[in-house]
């Protein structure tokens, strides 16, 4: 009896030595091509803003959001992302349908300020992340050539879960949702 | 190597590396195109400073596995050691509120199979030390104490466990049949997360990228979060309706951790052990456990869930604690 | 209970498929077939709405806005007559195609994949030299000298071209952009689009004034960050303010003399999108013709205003953010498309009766 016993301690603590090892073994091996944490982010040139963004996210008000590269943008007067310039216009030309669904673009006139002919003026424009859902009709309307292609849509941490598997890398049909290493930054590519 | 892992120089690495970025901006751009500024708008106008929010930083990723070390050790302690189902219960709940509820149940280690499969099956998969660790504490702790991680601290488990009323007994045929699903769930868990799908049959064609099944499947993540798909939160809503009267059927019959924690625990160092030497064949200690994990007087390893209700209808170990036996059936009654 | 009840007492083999194999294998089956069909269910990700174009087509506005046939009723026509380092040239340019002008002898110049190659009128190209970093825009004198536009500087090249003498084009804490140069007599006009203005240099390079700033905005409104300039045969500077969507004239002076054009996506004669026109040049009748993106096309107009003829979007790539512009001694414009990296040339046609034909 005390021999069976024996035997079986035996096997099981060499059984236990043996699962140690492997399971140290095996996390070294995968520590040895560790990285740094990935997160997920839109890469904007592939982004055809197709609209699922919105949908895809597990959270009911999507993490993605429009972002504004002021760099990059025309503070123009008639900006594409912001009013439908299909729409009808009013008696000065402007036309008056927006192009924001939730009406998230903002605007604000900077810079010296002329009262009476707005075609002299530069606006500011800025993204209200509580109202924007991500659907990217800005984001398309301002892509080249129409405008200067400074939005574009971003995966917003703050309110990103940040899911092991993002859900709306499985729905986006251009694969350009992608895990960058670089926490915040969109990846860097060739200029639009 | 170990990179990015330094807390101390933390800063110091996100300096460096957006100095990085920005010089393979630079370099980049003005090799292509020549940089356009943006216009001088006279008057006061100074840009915006546009808010990237971070993701979560790297010592909060450092905090959750040392709070998965530290639920491990204290439920290797309570349960083995304290022997106390209360302990067990209130760490139960302090896993749901900090893995589940804070943590909104991402990453767990149920899903770290996925992420440790394709990180073997593709080199470019970057895995971080957090994952890894993720994956790896609960396997040494069930390989020491055994499956003390799906007593205390794995949240899915727990919320099974806390919801538990009047467990139904399974009959032992079925239980060891579906005992078998975890493992055909961690095959198809593992084929899809490190290469997915490719079958044609005839004209019949299937092509799948990799996907992770577990955390598409995972009943709870919709509770955590309190949003989801409607048919994630519905399966969420049965799978907690049904814990109510048979005991934690996800962690029996599904959760291929699981049955990677069955096969270790079989060879723990540490045992659940309810009075060895002095059983009594009361059956109490049967009767209590909602999984039907003690067999022949003993605790099996493999399907014990470390929850310690035996403890506590055991007549034997109530004696030691000094609490009359007659109440064990009382306590038996109270605490199921 | 007794535990000999859970040793294994004698089970038949019936019992055994029965309660043992038969539920385990039905179990391993449903959860299969419950992935499967799930999985099925979603073989590709959900459908995507109708694929949009990749990013550089126009916006939504764009599409509409195309005028799906010629527009009638103008008074001139124009007919695509030939092509210059087009695809099947062996001239073709190979990585881009930022400038044209037209100089003496009948030579055109085209700056492209860092040189300026000057070709004859039947598109032989004659001579070919290395172009400054960067160079983005360039002019050809009456004398055969050519001028081109770095972003802070014009170098100018003699006939052969051999480089002559450059300048620095901005000021002295106001480095400019240079996006256009026009050529005068001895005045070289050079548009900075940094600072929203032209600036006028004599041939050496030394300062002469500054043209656009005689406005309320003290200079252009440049959202595209891109300024052209032109300037017709009595010296006359017309340039492109394309916030205002308005085509600018202006005496060498500064003086301001006129302008026209406003924003609109229906009328032809109007300037579609946010900043347009974003290319002109002058015909040796003195008519001013305009480049836009977004509705990519040409368009020729009278000083005043009056549009004369469309050269439709038809001819362009539609998400090319400039036409390049230049018209030959003979009228002929010659238009270039740095997307599709060639040089297009239209010839007026004679005959009115020919516009109506479809």
């Amino acid at each position: 009896m005390s021999e069976k016993s024996t035997r079986r301690q035996f096997i099981e603590g060499s059984c236990r030595v043996l699962g140690l090892v492997t399971v140290g073994g095996a996390a070294g091996l995968l520590t040895q091509r560790t990285s740094a944490n990935a997160v997920y982010q839109v890469d904007p040139f592939k982004c055809t803003t197709c609209d699922l963004c919105r949908t895809s996210c597990v959270l009911s008000h999507s993490a993605v959001k429009a972002v504004n590269d002021f760099e990059k943008c025309g503070y123009c007067m008639l900006c594409p992302a912001y009013m439908d310039v299909l729409s009808k216009p009013d008696e000065r030309g402007i036309p008056t349908g927006k192009v924001c669904p939730q009406d998230a673009l903002k605007r604000r006139v900077v810079g010296k300020v002329d009262a009476e002919d707005p075609n002299n003026n530069y606006y500011e424009y800025v993204v209200d992340e509580a109202l924007c859902d991500g659907c990217g009709k800005c984001v398309k309307a301002c892509m080249a050539p129409a405008g200067n292609g400074s939005l574009r849509l971003e995966i917003r941490y703050s309110r990103c879960v940040e899911c092991n598997e993002c859900a709306i890398q499985i729905a986006c049909p251009d694969r350009a949702i992608v895990r960058v290493a670089t926490p915040g930054m969109a990846p860097a590519g060739p200029a639009r | 190597m170990r990179n990015g892992w330094n807390l101390e120089s933390a800063r110091t690495r996100y300096l460096c590396l957006l100095l990085l970025v920005l010089a393979a901006l630079a370099s980049g751009v003005l090799s292509a195109q020549y940089q356009k500024k943006p216009p001088d708008f006279g008057g006061t106008y100074s840009f915006p400073t546009p808010t990237h929010p971070e993701p979560r930083a790297d010592w909060v990723r450092t905090l959750d596995v040392a709070m998965l070390a530290a639920g491990l050790g204290l439920a290797a302690w309570i349960v083995l050691n304290r022997r106390s189902r209360d302990g067990t219960v209130l760490l139960s709940i302090g896993a749901i509120a900090y893995f589940g509820f804070y943590r909104k149940g991402c990453i767990c280690p149920i899903g770290a199979i996925q992420n440790v499969t394709l990180s073997l099956a593709d080199s470019r998969y970057m895995i971080s030390f957090g994952v890894i660790a993720f994956f790896f504490l609960p396997l040494v702790a069930t390989l020491l104490f055994g499956r003390v991680f799906c007593g205390g601290v794995c949240p899915l488990g727990a919320i099974q466990d806390l919801v538990l009323l009047r467990p139904v007994k399974v009959p032992e045929k079925l239980d060891r049949a579906l005992g078998w699903l975890p493992y055909v769930y961690l095959g198809l868990a593992v084929w899809f997360a490190g290469w997915g799908l490719h079958l044609t049959l005839g004209t019949w064609q299937i092509q799948m990228g990799r996907r992770f099944l577990i955390c598409e499947w995972d009943p709870f993540i919709g509770l955590f979060r309190v949003s989801g798909p409607f048919h994630m939160l519905a399966i969420g809503v049965a799978f907690i309706a049904g814990g109510m009267f048979v005991g934690r059927p996800y962690c029996r019959w599904l959760c291929p951790y699981g049955g990677l924690l069955a096969i270790l625990s079989r060879v723990s160092w540490k045992k659940v052990e309810i009075t060895p030497g002095k059983e009594t064949d009361c059956g109490l200690c049967a009767g209590a456990c909602p999984f039907g994990a003690i067999q022949h007087l003993r605790a099996e390893q493999a399907s014990c869930l470390a929850c310690a209700r035996c403890y506590m209808s055991c007549p034997q170990e109530l004696e030691r604690r000094g609490i009359p036996a007659g109440d064990a059936a009382l306590i038996q009654v109270q605490r199921p | 209970m007794e535990p000999t009840d859970r040793e294994t007492t004698p089970v038949s083999v019936r019992d055994r498929i029965w309660k043992a194999w038969l539920p385990g294998v039905a179990a391993v089956g449903a959860l299969a077939a419950l992935v499967a069909g799930s999985l099925r269910l979603r073989p590709t990700p959900r459908a995507a709405p109708p694929r949009p174009q990749p990013a550089g087509t126009p916006g939504p506005a764009g599409q509409a806005a195309a005028p799906a046939q010629p527009v009638r009723g103008l008074a001139r026509t124009y007919a695509q007559s030939a092509v210059i380092g087009g695809a099947a040239s062996p001239d073709r340019f190979l990585r881009s195609l930022t400038g044209i002008a037209f100089g003496a002898a009948e030579l055109v110049y085209v700056l492209g994949d860092d040189e300026i190659r000057a070709f004859e009128s039947r598109g032989i190209r004659v001579r070919s030299w290395r172009a400054p970093e960067h160079a983005g825009c360039l002019a050809a004198g009456p004398d055969g000298r050519v001028y081109v536009g770095s972003p802070d500087r014009v170098d100018i090249y003699d006939a052969g071209g051999a480089h002559v003498t450059g300048f620095t084009a901005g000021e002295k804490d106001k480095p400019a952009d240079v996006t256009a140069v026009a050529v005068f007599g001895t005045d070289i006009l050079v548009a900075d689009a940094s600072a929203r203005i032209v600036r006028r240099f004599g041939l050496d390079g030394t300062p002469r004034g500054l043209i656009g700033n005689q406005n309320k905005t003290g200079g252009f409104i440049l959202p595209n960050r891109s300024l052209d300039v032109g300037v017709d045969g009595r010296g006359v500077v017309y340039a492109t303010d394309t916030g205002r969507h308005q085509v600018t004239a202006w005496a060498l002076d500064g003086t301001p003399l006129g302008k026209f054009g406003k924003f609109g996506m229906s009328a032809p004669e109007d300037f579609v999108g946010c900043c347009n026109p974003v290319n002109l040049a002058l015909t040796p009748d003195g008519k001013v013709v305009t480049g836009e993106k977004m509705v990519a096309r040409v368009k020729v107009y009278e000083p005043d205003g009056t549009l004369l003829a469309v050269i439709g979007p038809e001819h362009f790539d539609p998400s090319t953010t400039h036409i390049h512009l230049a018209v030959d001694s003979r009228g002929r414009i010659l238009a270039a498309d740095p997307v599709r990296r060639e040089v297009k040339i239209f010839s007026l046609n004679q005959s009115p009766q020919e516009r109506d034909r479809p």
